[in-house]
């Protein structure tokens, strides 16, 4: 998937660090039980956020176990698995379900197209599952694409229906919490929209793909600044829905993702921008780019990375 | 009406930690699960729900300054309204600073907005009436009554822009969840008339948000002070672990997460 709802490692406490990755651990364990490899490479840091924001709420009985690491078969993991596991493994399926379906007609990306359909088998079972989730991300999904071939500029638009999506995602139950976690994941998939087309401006700019950025990083000389006071707008009234519920289990680890590692991504690519800036379009910029991005692509962004190696290995 | 915070056994001047937990330690009590064998349980189950209801009631208070507010985005709202009480328990989050940002409560509920369409109806009350006075005064309505959707619909039909019509966007659109065009909206209103307490007060609120919130960003500072130091040793250590593993990519895949997965 996207992987900017991350933690902030370098601030958290080495046993908030332990409990955060025994729920990424049990995460990967699950994703592979339901769904197997195919599955188990879509694993993600902004689902892993979902189980700890809902355990820390409802407190479910979590079943703790230690693992065998299939990337690291020396080492033994803690993994934390309870039903919200579950729940966001099909959810984690599903997004990254679509964002190959999409990579593919967007960019016509091979490898995206193998990858949905990969997925596909599963998604019929979850789709028998979650009908309603699945009928309302593909619906906000097609009017986002609509809108990107019409070119459309308006950002509450665009990132509201990507927000719609992540609204319903969140809301897993229809109790008392339901209008806070709808407002937490609404405006969190605002942020995620607007931050993967703050990240990928260059690149569409330079494939010719639809980023409501792209005026802005060619004309504006703050832009950086004014993307992040439209991040930081987002990441305010997720946040503050968020310390409206009552958690207390986990909550330092929750924190320390909404106030600070959301911004991780932003402050690398930022940096980099100001550390190497680019001239679109020329061609002799472009090459020098490319190494640079690739460097990005492969080892930042975890989930398009399992994507990729998903395809290796089927 | 019980006040809330007895019914949570709390003062008034509770931190939100402290709420939490009491919340917690009731709603554990009174839980249905929990007293299945207890004759009682229909008295356990309407304390369950009178906790549940007086927790949601000071958070909401604390929210918006007075109580009533109004539901969620989805049912219309915009959430930042209003930053009564600020201190975000004893993590460091915050120091409450944001006490002085009380009077909020003015705004609360878009209360005063009622009054505000009253003004609207008794300022135009001589003169007659145009088509898009009457829209104006009926996207009023609509706001008030939480119908955004359909105050927006009525607003974009109009094609005389002034101050209020900016004022009235801003608040339809805060309610849909646009807080971008809600913000260039308060704002455009109060630029178009820069005396006007209400714009400025909304202006204030949409703002305050992300002071609020790079407030609660105060225990964190790395990732802000100069460059993107961590994340870019991370990615260094990614890289390099990735190079060990035979460059399979199947490890260490982020930043931030050296420990591996899969």
């Amino acid at each position: 998937m996207f992987g900017y709802i991350a933690i902030n490692k370098a601030e958290m406490k080495f046993k908030d660090y332990d409990m955060y990755h025994s729920y990424y651990c049990g995460l990967c364990k699950r994703l592979k039980e339901c769904y197997g490899i195919r599955g188990q490479v879509t694993l993600s840091y902004d689902m892993t956020f979902l189980i700890v924001l809902l355990t820390g709420l409802y407190e479910p009985e979590t079943k703790l176990e230690v693992v065998n690491c299939i990337a690291h078969p020396l080492e033994k993991h803690a993994a934390r698995t309870n039903k919200f596991t579950d729940y966001a493994a099909a959810v984690n399926l599903i997004l990254s379900y679509y964002k190959c379906k999409d990579d593919w007609e967007d960019e016509h990306k091979k490898k995206s197209r193998l990858g949905a359909k990969l997925l596909n088998s599963k998604m019929k079972d979850i789709q028998k599952t979650y009908p309603d989730k699945i009928a309302v991300v593909s619906k906000n999904l097609k009017h986002l694409s609509i809108l990107e071939q019409e070119n459309e500029r308006n950002l509450d638009l665009m990132a509201g229906l990507f927000g719609n999506i992540m609204a319903e995602l969140f809301a897993m139950r229809q109790d008392e919490w339901e209008p806070s976690l709808r407002k937490i994941g609404f405006f969190l998939g605002k942020f995620i929209y607007l931050m993967d087309a703050y990240e990928d401006v260059e690149k569409d700019i330079r494939s010719g793909n639809y980023n409501p950025f792209k005026e802005g990083f060619q004309n504006n000389e703050h832009f950086a600044e004014d993307c992040k006071q439209l991040l930081t707008l987002m990441m305010a009234e997720c946040s503050r829905e968020f310390e409206k519920l009552p958690i207390l289990l986990h909550a330092d680890i929750l924190r320390n993702i909404l106030y600070s590692g959301v911004w991780c991504r932003y402050t690398e690519v930022t940096a980099k921008r100001l550390d190497a800036p680019v001239d679109l379009p020329e061609e002799t910029e472009h090459n020098q780019q490319e190494p640079y991005q690739t460097d990005a692509g492969d080892n930042t962004d975890p989930d398009r990375n399992h994507s990729d190696t998903g395809e290796q290995q089927s | 009406m019980t006040d809330p915070y007895s019914v949570l056994g709390i003062s008034r001047d509770a931190s939100d930690e402290e709420i939490k937990k009491a919340y917690r330690n009731l709603s554990r009590r009174y839980h249905p699960d929990a007293n299945i064998n207890n004759p009682n349980k229909d008295q356990a189950e309407a304390k369950f729900k009178e906790v549940q209801q007086a927790y949601q009631q000071i958070m909401r208070e604390r929210e918006y300054g007075t109580s009533g507010g109004y539901g969620s985005y989805g049912s219309g709202s915009s959430g930042s309204d209003g930053y009564g009480s600020g201190s975000y328990g004893p993590g460091g989050y915050g120091s409450g600073g944001y006490g002085g940002f009380g009077g909020f409560g003015d705004f609360g509920d878009f209360g005063s907005f009622r009054g505000f369409a009253g003004q609207y109806r008794q300022a135009n009350s001589g003169a007659t009436e145009s088509e898009e006075d009457l829209h104006m005064k009926a996207a009023a309505n609509f706001i008030n009554s939480r119908h955004y959707q359909e105050a927006l619909n009525l607003l974009n039909g109009i094609k005389d822009r002034g101050a209020q019509w900016y004022y009235y966007s801003a608040l339809a659109n805060s309610g849909m969840g646009n807080n971008v065009i809600a913000l260039q909206h308060a704002k455009e209103a109060l630029r178009l008339e820069p005396d006007n307490f209400q714009y400025q007060m909304l202006v204030n609120r949409f703002e305050s948000g992300g002071s609020w919130y790079q407030q609660q960003q105060g225990p964190y500072q790395t990732t802000f002070t100069g460059s993107s130091g961590l994340c870019m040793k991370l990615c260094i250590a990614n890289l390099m672990c990735n190079l060990c593993c035979g460059g399979s990519g199947l490890c260490c895949g982020g930043g931030g997460m050296p420990g591996g997965y899969i």
